[in-house]
């Protein structure tokens, strides 16, 4: 610890830490623009100037060390002078029309100059002009005469989101913020750009003059699009949301955002949102009042529990509705007499589930992940599925943590990857068998030799080791045997292992019991033999489920479906009752994240329509069929008949046991690998335009080995069939090196790709 | 003695003539009455009347929907959308004001950066029936069209005092 005095106060602070850094802790403000205490120090903005006793010239304080005895004057005449001087500069270039400027009211430099500026401007020279760039559908750079260049944006391309697709070209006035990759700024995370720009440089796209900041009010929410439990400031105005920003959490989310949380809520008002309830009669849809159509599904699920038997009715939700949704649904599903009700819609391998001893999670905190030191990371299109975890362990790396990949499919990570083994699919459970069998080597004092050697000898030399089994692992056909690999190599490494959610309720599910029982369906098992009713919460069943072929079989085949939707939906072809529920924006409820984290959030605006929250639909339906323990008034009753005030973390367990793990048969023919495109996970994503417009949410490839793609005949480029069962697409076909041999990546949950079956197994390809 | 010079002052009407010398005196003093509406009292060019939106020599509206006259407005009587118009720029959709809420203090006339909301010096408007002094852009830019003269001369002559 280092005694310094600033501005005559005496403060303790860590050696090594900077001047800023110290004044910040003790609570003194020192004015900044390119300092920023996630990134790495610049000090080209110099708006920190401050006067350092024994110093002949003003410092910068974000990039001047603390030294013992060191007399810092943030206000003295000298520094003020300083800053009054850099302010003018930055003035010199800057367009004064903060009227028309979309980051009015929530400036950095609007709100230094009041502190630091002249009320009157001595330049009166022609400004500098720098032209608007079209740098994608998301970050707005229309008015980049308004840059300060002090360079937020492309640290955080490099140091944060890994690649660096901004940069500052040329020298002097003439200094510019230009995108020099590929024209457009495609990262996962580039929403952050927007917060951390200090001036209105880069602004959001979606939001540019709808509202200005003073109008919005704040409502405290929480993401519902991934697994991580991001803080949501969803700012609405007129009972609309217009913009989400990041609540600060430094165990979550830091302080960013990915751009799936930041701009989903562009879907939340689309034209195609249900807005009254409807039943169809005489295969035409009729909006009727919600009396008739709750009378409609419950009297239907009567007659079907009294005539087939309860059993014949199934109950889907996806795992992104919330706790308090989908405890009243299997509560619902339990009274009626039906076991048969689940959440895991893209899951294939249910084996585990008497097997597992509590709701697999992350096995871990999130901010362990930051501090692990070596870490495996089993099936996970990690970028993609995961992009703040990515975040995390990319910064891990850079600290010097060694990360491993098995999985099937080579995408980068832009991160530096240790060692990697990309097999195809049936190969999964053998690569890791190799691992666990090189680490067990390892103990021994032997060294195996190839990837699995290196991966066995990476984590063995760890202190805190991590093993993350992501969403391809999770939907894998023999997950629960990659579950039981996992846990043996994370206790030969003396490390922990878990699961990367794949939605915002993956555990919550679990916590609420929307699984099914002993004698219950789980969610492939419903579709596989269809039911003769579902339920449907939340399910889009083509684009949600494992097997979409299967799925809307089931569904035309069954003779009443009640579908819970915020969304007219392809439910409208074979639903019979359409009951109009809120998103997460228009609901109170419950994510528990994949770390295990109870986060309860108030809705932010009201429900569209006669649109009614799932909880409140459910408890009505409950009422109608007369199952008791349907008498909650609030959601917050619900959550705590769920939690009933025992501490979550006890019911979170990832440890398997009794499963044996065998190579899968070899498969004959092309194996499919499939991936749920970034913007293609839930149904507000789906229909969130901004999104839909990035390159992230392009037509879903057809994507082989070059060798293979040679084998058939075609170019990278051509269109080719793909066949799965009876179904087939014509997709562009690309040549892809870095995939195994044998494997054919076609992304699932597209629309584009509906008509294909389950996520893994084997697939034709041929020429078009 | 009093009952008898009562008695003789009601005789010779003296209170009549007190009073009828009062009116007489000012029969022939200056007048002082405005005579509304043949007459009408002389305006400052700081006028608080009606509003208007004004536009530029080229016909462009001056607004850039900053909405600050609208935060600062007091009684909340303005209310404004704003969206980017087919050539970029930021322009309202919608600008109202209600003249029943409005109190006339020129808030939004002092916040406006670019002079498009002004009050002009008109006070002569009525409504009869509810919503008629419910202002809307069209009507505000109506407004200022027809008293572009008389506001920019206003402005000109209020100008050196700024």
């Amino acid at each position: 610890m280092i005694n310094i005095e600033i501005d005559g106060k005496q403060i303790q602070t860590e050696n090594g830490s900077t001047v800023i850094e110290a004044a910040h802790q003790a609570g003194i403000s020192i004015p900044h623009f390119c300092y920023h205490k996630k990134l790495s120090i610049a000090a080209n903005c110099r708006m920190c100037l401050v006067q350092v006793e024994k110093a002949p010239k003003p410092l910068p304080a974000c990039a001047t060390p603390v030294t013992e005895g060191m007399k810092v004057f943030t206000h003295s005449e000298q520094a003020v002078k300083a800053q009054k001087g850099v302010m003018e500069f930055l003035l010199v270039n800057h367009p004064l029309d903060c009227p028309i400027c979309d980051q009015g009211g929530e400036c950095m430099l609007q709100d230094m100059s009041v502190g630091y500026g002249g009320g009157q401007s001595r330049y009166h020279e022609e400004k500098r002009v720098v032209l608007a760039k079209d740098i994608g559908p998301l970050v707005s750079a229309e008015e980049m005469s308004r840059c300060i260049n002090c360079t937020r944006c492309v640290r955080f391309g490099v140091e944060i989101a890994g690649q660096m697709e901004l940069g500052q070209a040329f020298r002097g006035e003439h200094a510019e913020i230009v995108s020099f990759v590929s024209g457009t700024v495609d990262s996962e995370l580039s929403g952050n750009m927007i917060d951390l720009c200090p001036v209105g440089a880069l602004t959001s796209k979606p939001f540019r003059y709808k509202a200005r900041s003073w109008e919005l009010s704040r409502r405290r929410s929480v993401s519902a699009h991934d697994s991580l439990g991001s803080g949501l400031a969803v700012q609405t105005k007129n009972n609309r949301v217009l913009r989400v920003l990041p609540i600060e959490n430094e165990d979550i989310n830091e302080c960013w955002l990915s751009d799936k949380d930041r701009f989903a809520y562009e879907g939340l008002n689309t034209a195609d949102r249900l807005t009254k309830p409807m039943i169809k009669q005489d295969g035409k849809w009729q909006e009727v009042e919600w009396q008739v159509a709750l009378e409609y599904a419950a009297n239907g699920l009567r007659h079907i529990a009294n005539g087939a038997g309860a059993e014949q009715i199934g109950a889907l939700a996806t795992a992104n509705s919330t706790l308090e949704e989908l405890y009243l649904l299997q509560k619902l599903m339990r009274g009626i007499g039906s076991d048969n009700v689940d959440f895991r819609l893209r899951q294939s391998d249910f084996s585990g589930d008497v097997k597992q001893q509590g709701a697999p999670w992350l096995g871990m905190s999130v901010a362990d992940i930051s501090r692990a030191d070596r870490l495996l990371v089993v099936g996970s299109f990690l970028r993609k599925d995961h992009p703040l975890l990515a975040a995390r362990i990319r910064r891990a790396a850079r600290k010097g943590a060694q990360i491993n990949i098995i999985h099937s499919a080579d995408d980068d990570l832009l991160m530096h990857v240790a060692h990697k083994a990309i097999v195809a699919p049936d190969a999964l459970v053998e690569a890791l068998t190799q691992v666990s069998k090189a680490l067990a080597s390892e103990k021994q004092g032997q060294s195996a030799s190839g990837e699995a050697g290196a991966i066995a000898r990476s984590l063995a030399g760890g202190e805190r080791v991590a093993v993350l089994l992501g969403n391809f692992a999770q939907q894998h056909p023999q997950a629960a045997q990659l579950q039981a690999l996992a846990q043996q190599i994370a206790a030969l490494s003396n490390g922990k292992f878990g699961f990367l959610g794949e939605a915002a309720n993956s555990v919550g599910g679990y916590l609420a019991q929307a699984v099914p029982g002993t004698k219950g369906m789980n969610a492939a098992a419903m579709l596989a033999t269809p039911r003769k009713a579902y339920v449907l919460l939340n399910v889009e069943p083509e684009l949600d489920c494992a097997d979409p072929q299967q799925a809307v079989a089931a569904m035309q085949a069954a003779d009443l479906v009640i579908a819970l939707s915020a969304y007219k939906h392809h439910a409208t072809e074979y639903a019979d009752v359409l009951l109009p529920i809120a998103p997460y924006t228009e609901t109170s409820g419950t994510f528990v994240s994949t770390e295990g984290r109870v986060q309860s959030f108030k809705g932010a605006v009201k429900p569209l329509g006669e649109t009614r929250p799932a909880w409140k639909v459910l408890r009505v339906l409950g009422n109608l069929l007369k199952v008791d323990g349907f008498g909650q008034d609030t959601s917050e009753a619900v959550r705590d008949e769920v939690l009933q005030g025992v501490d979550v973390s006890a019911k979170l367990n990832n440890a398997i046991g009794g499963v044996e793990a065998k190579a899968a048969p070899a498969s004959s023919g092309l194996q499919r690998v499939a991936d749920v495109p970034i913007y293609a996970t839930d149904a507000v994503v789906r229909r969130s335009a901004p999104l839909q417009a990035t390159a992230d949410a392009a037509i879903p490839q057809v994507r082989m080995h070059g060798e293979e793609l040679k084998k058939l005949g075609v170019q990278s480029g051509e269109v080719v069939k793909v066949g799965q069962g009876q179904g087939s697409v014509q997709l562009f076909a690309v040549a892809d090196d870095k995939l195994p041999r044998g494997v054919v990546r076609v992304a699932a949950g597209h629309a584009a790709t509906v008509a294909l079956g389950a996520m893994f197994g084997t697939i034709t390809v041929e020429r078009a | 003695m009093k009952n008898l010079i009562d008695f003789f002052k009601s005789f010779l009407l003296l209170e009549l003539l007190k009073g009828m010398s009062v009116t007489g005196k000012y029969f022939f003093a200056r007048h002082v009455t405005v005579e509304y509406p043949e007459e009408k009292t002389p305006q400052s060019f700081r006028f608080r009347g009606l509003h208007a939106q004004r536009r530029y020599p080229n016909g462009e509206e001056r607004c850039i929907g900053c909405k600050l006259c609208e935060a600062v407005c007091p009684a909340l009587a303005i209310k404004i959308e704003v969206a980017e118009r087919a050539d970029g720029t930021r322009r309202t959709t919608q600008y109202d004001i209600d003249l029943v809420k409005c109190i006339f203090c020129g808030f939004c006339e002092e916040s406006c950066p670019v002079d498009a909301i002004v009050e002009t010096r008109i006070y002569e408007y009525h409504g009869e029936n509810r919503g008629d002094l419910y202002y809307t852009k069209a009507m505000l830019l109506a407004n200022g069209d027809k008293h572009e003269a008389q506001i920019a001369a206003d402005r000109a002559a209020d100008a050196k005092y700024r």
